[in-house]
């Protein structure tokens, strides 16, 4: 990265900006103190109409893109408003007002239609429910119809009904009900035209829903709820016919309105991290080191000599915060994913992606390590990564799954496993590295050996990192890599795994360098060492999820071997490798990033880079970098 | 003796762990419940959080298997 600084008149800086827009590279830093830059202090320039204008620009935003959310998908596709075409965003604005009232009363109408139609459906079915129903319409004569609904299981209400209905009128009526239907019944009351008033009086003091088909007769053609429905479906298609309409009439000029609006909240945010002189501006930033010709020759071309462009060296920004972005080859690049997880590393220091892309599916692999899962996981990956965008999160989960799916078949083919010990038995696979289910121990080892190799990486790493700024404790960090390696070393020959002679050596250098370690690190050092042994005992949970994972499948297949007939077998055993497979994803995945969260990154990693964001246009996709910016960046950043 | 002793070591090795893993993850989670109600951006750190005590218990686990497999020896 290299640090700039723009100075100009004034009366140039919307140029500037919108020079600096349009290039997408530069990262806006705070602004430099002017007193510094041999400047004197402005006063303020307006920020009460500045802060106004952010809030109307939000407004408008807002409006904008509920409009757009509720405006079907068609029309044109998003072109690109410029922040300049300020004019441009307030009279679609004023549109964007206008529609959002419209929308906003074409959507109650369609919302009344939907619950309309629900209720009669509804209607429809409790009709369905009376098989002499059209019998007890026309015996109604004069009589007045009340449709009513009541609770299936309440064989009360329906008494206490008859009972009312009788004290007021005597036999003067005829209530049928139906069939119970699944939570409601329905009957059908005929009273005499005269006593109306009376029964409804009485059905609304007994709180009895009742249903408005008579009503809804008068509104339909035929009167019947199959009517009723088809007319609801017309209208609400003539509804969205509209917005449709709507959608291709007005759709492009929003999205681009909407596009020049943010364009135009950016260059706004920008201006305040300008600093003002009386008649000059200030800007400072970064700017990866390779687009900076581009930088110098578009301010030229576009501003001629009204505008100086200086590049700080490197010693007067040291020390400062630089942006930094991760930057790595094609093949590490999704598992940036992972690493963004945590907060993103310093400027300068190490960018631990690469390690947890070997890693992280290599522990994967070894935990889970079977063929059959590891198709069936290769499958999902790429069934995820069709159809998704490059450089989307969902792109980076499917290639990392990928990546972990070829480790679990490599693994599980050195395991001799395909779910379970079906491999073995079917396929004829014969354990190459270790057979699991029986070799526990080595299993341990290789897992602890995992961890050594992981920790030691992780504490050089550290000593690396931080060789130029803390030379002592980096030193201290190296050294305690090494007496990792000594115990283990010692450990191995006491075992007869190497030769015993290596075990005194071992020991003695081991225990020389137990002083050295207290003067480089303090005394706590001896602490911080036990510490970093229990780290590598941590790992011993990747043979404990491997081991856990082998014998579920085992079980499974046993399982399905023990149950009933071949086809509840079958049927069993595949649910059960199921649940193991649901678990192999979610174990592995959740214990592989803590131990490299914990136990890997706890030795190296500097938390607390910024994320370099440069001054562009606006994108739909948040915290997306324009793609020359981005690959600009990964080329100049350490 | 290995018969009774052994599998009720390579048991209590498991469950005593099993059950302070299982309390620590219930404070933990109704604590990270709250926690992601505020602040989602730290799911990564809850997550983390949440697998921090199973380590006792998985230790447990490689524990109760070399019990075992001492007993068979």
């Amino acid at each position: 990265m290299a640090r700039v600084r723009i100075l100009g008149p004034q009366d140039r800086l919307d140029e500037v900006l919108d020079a600096l827009q349009d290039l997408e590279v530069l990262h806006i830093a705070e602004p430099p103190r002017l007193e510094a830059a041999g400047a004197e202090e402005a006063p303020e320039v307006a920020p009460r109409d500045a802060t106004e204008a952010v809030e109307a620009l939000r407004r408008r935003i807002e409006t904008l893109g509920w409009v757009l959310s509720h405006l079907p998908e068609g029309g044109s596709g998003l072109r690109r408003g410029r922040g300049r075409e300020r004019g441009r965003v307030d009279d679609v604005g004023d549109v964007a007002v206008r529609l959002r009232r419209l929308l906003v009363r074409l959507e109650e109408r369609e919302d009344a239609l939907e619950r309309d139609r629900a209720r009669t459906a509804r209607m429809r079915d409790l009709l369905a429910a009376f098989e002499g129903l059209e019998a007890i319409r026309r015996r109604s004569g004069r009589a007045r119809p009340y449709f009513l609904v009541f609770e299936a299981d309440d064989r009360r209400e329906l008494e206490r009904l008859q009972e009312g209905l009788a004290s007021l009128l005597g036999d003067g009526f005829e209530l049928v009900a139906g069939p119970s239907g699944q939570a409601e019944r329905a009957a059908v009351l005929l009273v005499p035209d005269g006593r109306a008033a009376e029964v409804e009086e009485l059905l609304a003091g007994a709180g009895i829903e009742e249903l408005p088909l008579a009503q809804d007769r008068a509104a339909t053609a035929e009167g019947s709820p199959e009517a009723r429905l088809s007319w609801i479906a017309r209208r609400l298609e003539t509804l969205r016919e509209r917005r449709r309409r709507l959608a291709r009439r007005y759709r492009g000029a929003l999205e681009r309105a909407l596009s020049a609006a943010h364009d135009r909240l950016l260059t706004l945010e920008a201006e305040g991290r300008v600093a003002h002189s009386a008649h000059a501006f200030v800007l400072q930033g970064w700017v990866p080191e390779d687009s900076l010709p581009r930088l110098e020759t578009t301010l030229e071309d576009r501003l001629g000599l009204t505008v100086a462009l200086e590049v700080q060296d490197r010693e007067a920004w040291e020390g400062e915060t630089a942006p930094v972005v991760l930057s790595n080859p094609r093949l590490f690049r999704p598992f940036e994913a992972i690493t963004s997880m945590v907060p993103l590393p310093t400027y300068g220091s190490i960018d631990p992606t690469p390690f947890v892309a070997v890693f992280f599916p290599m522990f994967f692999g070894v935990m889970v390590g079977d063929v059959a899962y590891g198709l069936v996981l290769a499958v999902l990956a790429a069934a995820l990564r069709r159809g998704s965008r490059p450089r989307s999160t969902r792109r980076s989960v499917a290639e990392i799954a990928g990546a972990c799916a070829a480790f679990t078949i490599i693994f599980g083919f050195l395991y001799g496993e395909a779910a379970g010990d079906l491999g073995r038995r079917w396929l004829g696979l014969r354990p190459i590295l270790l057979d699991r289910e029986e070799a526990l121990v080595p299993f341990l080892a290789l897992a602890l050996a995992l961890g050594l190799v992981q920790v030691v990486l992780g504490l050089v790493l550290g000593a690396v990192s931080a060789f130029r700024s803390h030379r002592k404790e980096s030193v201290g960090r190296g050294l305690a890599a090494a007496m990792l390696v000594l115990v283990a070393l010692a450990l191995l020959a006491a075992v007869e795994v190497l030769p015993g002679r290596l075990f005194t050596p071992a020991v003695i250098a081991l225990l020389a360098a137990f002083p050295v370690l207290i003067v480089l690190e303090g005394f706590l050092a001896p602490l911080e060492l036990l510490s970093t042994v229990g780290n590598i005992l941590s790992y011993a949970r990747i043979m404990a999820l491997g081991t856990a994972s082998v014998m579920m499948a085992v079980v499974a297949n046993r399982l399905a071997g023990a149950v009933g007939g071949v086809l509840v077998g079958v049927v069993f055993g595949l649910l059960f490798h199921l649940v193991n497979f649901g678990l192999a994803l979610f174990g592995p995945t959740i214990h592989g990033l803590r131990l490299h969260y914990v136990e890997f990154f706890g030795k190296f990693f500097s938390p607390g880079g910024v994320q370099y964001r440069p001054f562009g246009h606006w994108r739909p996709e948040a915290d997306s970098l324009p793609t020359h910016a981005a690959d600009a960046a990964r080329s100049s950043t350490p | 003796m290995n018969t009774f002793w052994l599998p009720l070591a390579a048991a209590l090795a498991v469950a005593i762990p099993a059950l302070a893993t299982a309390w620590a993850q219930s404070r933990i989670g109704s604590s990270a419940a709250a926690t992601l109600a505020e602040k989602p951006e730290l799911s990564t750190t809850v997550i983390l959080m949440i697998a921090i005590p199973e380590t006792m218990v998985i230790l447990g686990f490689v524990v109760a298997l070399m019990i075992l497999l001492q007993g068979q020896a």
